[in-house]
């Protein structure tokens, strides 16, 4: 027999509402009926809530109520006569620690399957580049073009670079000199890749949380916060394969799921060979 | 990394010689850079390694027991304090008169917070449905007059779909010819082989002509629901899920998954820039080919 409790639907959603509503009250119906599942159905959207101030995030709530109770435990033991009792001292400790669970709760909600991913920002300063080397073909740079285009739209990228052999093609926000010829462009980012030696990575690199690196590292531009580098996988017994890698960067944090890095992947196998 | 061959060529000094006028040695130095691009080696990479996020991994592979785990921790507080209430012995009345229940009060709205959160992830859980495998016959058929970069393009369209989505089975019409077959296909119940793309039924059926007029994607989240399904008798029968394709006006590309509601809309995103690819390639080919047999005749 299961029992479900059915509310009425009173804000079940995230969605932030054209009125600002705080739902208070609610009216459940509980009705029992047999079933011969043995899950119990319960209705819990009715808990999730939104105050409707765009820009708000109520998944952060545990957070700013920790930060609160915690504050106000510290006020009430600081400002109680001297002598406190060791019940007192217990449950101030108890309060102190669910204080520090219920901060760190929306960074492990972060994790968990489902959850909303951050949207990318775009740079404020610098401008959009796109630079091909000459050196390629013709349907190459079609497919390159193609290549890039889809990846700055279908994933949070905001700068793509792909290595082919050696010869570069760059999208995107970069953090780069301008006034300069797109050839001596094209020059200026071979020599910052071999300086860092991305020709020579072996296996795909995931930056979640990228805080900035060394000096090399400066043409990513300001504010990237995720970095993928996809090599182009080498076969020994492939010979004719190219060698090359994507290096992909987002403003964005876990900006690339499983689903995002294997389609990367896949767009990296197309220019193998 | 350039290879340095410093040649020392010494000449000594014989000392059978007649003559003593040069009793030095001559040691002239040879040094050759041999550098040649193609057995370059590329520069070691130095820059950072990424790190692991233990939480990170620890919540991804237990993710009901990081869901529940807020529930756990309130309602032991919950417990905590009132027990701690009852060992002290002191009333538990909840009042804000003295410190010790201010302090009581605090811990206690921390752990409903705590309970509601936790009930509120459990309330957001995505349903997991289980792939179904279909049934049928692993196939592999590509229209033999096309050219290697064509069919090297269809390939890897193929299986980026294998490994990103939940695609088992896809089909290419174009032109009015069947391009390519691969994947799982429906066997046909007489011969036991698999069944042929007949393309004009395909091209004159109501799922093909609705595609073409909306010039837009259709997703048939479960495929089990949609009546049409009989207009598609080469997917294996329990496919689970569709997407329908066009590519420009002149082709379709059927895929069939093994989840119900196993395409995201990110996949969605995907395969329409894919379909938008391969017609931008097939249409250039079948263009030149047709002023090639119309110059012929």
């Amino acid at each position: 027999m299961s029992i479900r409790i059915c509310n009425l639907p009173f804000n079940s959603s995230f969605a932030p509402q054209p009125r600002a509503r705080i739902s208070s009250r609610r009216s459940t119906r509980v009705f029992a009926r047999t079933e011969n599942d043995t899950q119990q159905q319960l209705n819990l959207s009715v808990l999730r809530f939104t105050f409707g101030i765009p820009g708000l995030d109520e998944s952060y709530l545990p957070r700013w109520l920790g930060y609160g109770f915690g504050s106000l435990l510290l006020l009430n033991h600081f400002s109680a006569s001297v002598p406190i009792n060791e019940p007192q001292l217990r449950s101030e400790a108890l309060g102190l620690s669910l204080a520090a669970f219920s901060i760190a709760l929306p960074y492990i909600g972060k994790f968990l399957k489902g959850s909303v991913v951050e949207q990318r920002t775009l740079p404020e300063e610098g401008e959009q580049v796109f630079v091909i080397s000459s050196n390629i073909g013709d349907s190459l740079k079609e497919d390159l073009a193609w290549a890039t285009y889809v990846l700055l739209r279908n994933t949070s990228t905001i700068a793509v670079l792909v290595s082919i052999q050696g010869e570069l093609c760059v999208r995107g926000y970069w953090n780069c000199p301008d006034q300069m010829s797109k050839a001596q462009l094209h020059d200026w980012f071979k020599k910052k890749v071999d300086e860092i030696g991305l020709a020579d990575v072996k296996e795909t690199l995931y930056f979640p949380q990228y805080e900035g690196s060394s000096a090399s590292w400066d043409i990513l531009p300001n504010g990237t916060r995720s970095l993928f580098v996809q090599p182009f996988v080498q076969d020994i017994n492939e010979q004719q394969k190219m060698n090359g890698f994507l290096l992909v960067a987002s403003t964005a944090g876990y900006a690339y799921s499983d689903k995002d890095r294997a389609w990367i992947g896949a767009m990296a196998e197309k220019f193998r060979g | 990394m350039e290879a340095r061959i410093i040649l020392q060529i010494q000449i000594l000094w014989n000392p059978n010689r007649q003559s003593f006028r040069r009793p030095c040695l001559h040691l002239p130095r040879f040094f050759i850079r041999a550098s040649s691009s193609t057995s370059q080696k590329p520069r070691s990479y130095k820059g950072p390694k990424p790190s692991t996020n233990l939480v990170a991994d620890f919540i991804s592979r237990n993710d009901d027991l990081a869901r529940s785990l807020p529930i756990y921790v309130g309602g032991a507080s919950l417990l905590a304090v009132l027990f701690n209430r009852t060992v002290s012995g002191i009333a538990p009345v909840a009042d804000a008169s003295s410190s010790q229940s201010r302090a009581d009060l605090l811990a206690l709205g921390l752990a409903v917070t705590n309970l509601l959160t936790g009930l509120v992830w459990l309330s957001i859980r995505p349903k997991s449905i289980t792939p179904v495998n279909p049934e049928g016959v692993d196939c592999k058929v590509v229209d033999s007059d096309l050219p290697t970069s064509i069919v090297s393009e269809l390939l890897w369209g193929w299986e980026s779909l294998k490994l990103a989505t939940c695609c088992k089975s896809l089909v290419i019409v174009y032109n009015g010819i069947c391009l390519i077959q691969i994947g799982m296909v429906a066997e046909s119940p007489q011969d036991k082989k698999r069944v042929v793309v007949n393309t004009d039924k395909l091209m004159q059926g109501s799922v093909y002509r609705g595609v073409m007029k909306s010039k837009a994607q259709s997703y048939l989240a479960n495929l089990s629901l949609y009546p049409g399904r009989s207009e598609l008798p080469f997917l294996p029968a329990n496919t689970q899920a569709v997407i329908l394709q066009p590519l420009g006006d002149k082709g379709i590309a059927v895929i069939g998954g093994n989840t119900i509601r196993g395409f995201t809309s990110s996949d969605q995103a995907w395969i329409s820039s894919i379909g938008e690819k391969l017609d931008a390639t097939l249409g250039r080919y079948f263009v030149d080919s047709a002023e090639v047999s119309r110059e012929k005749d």
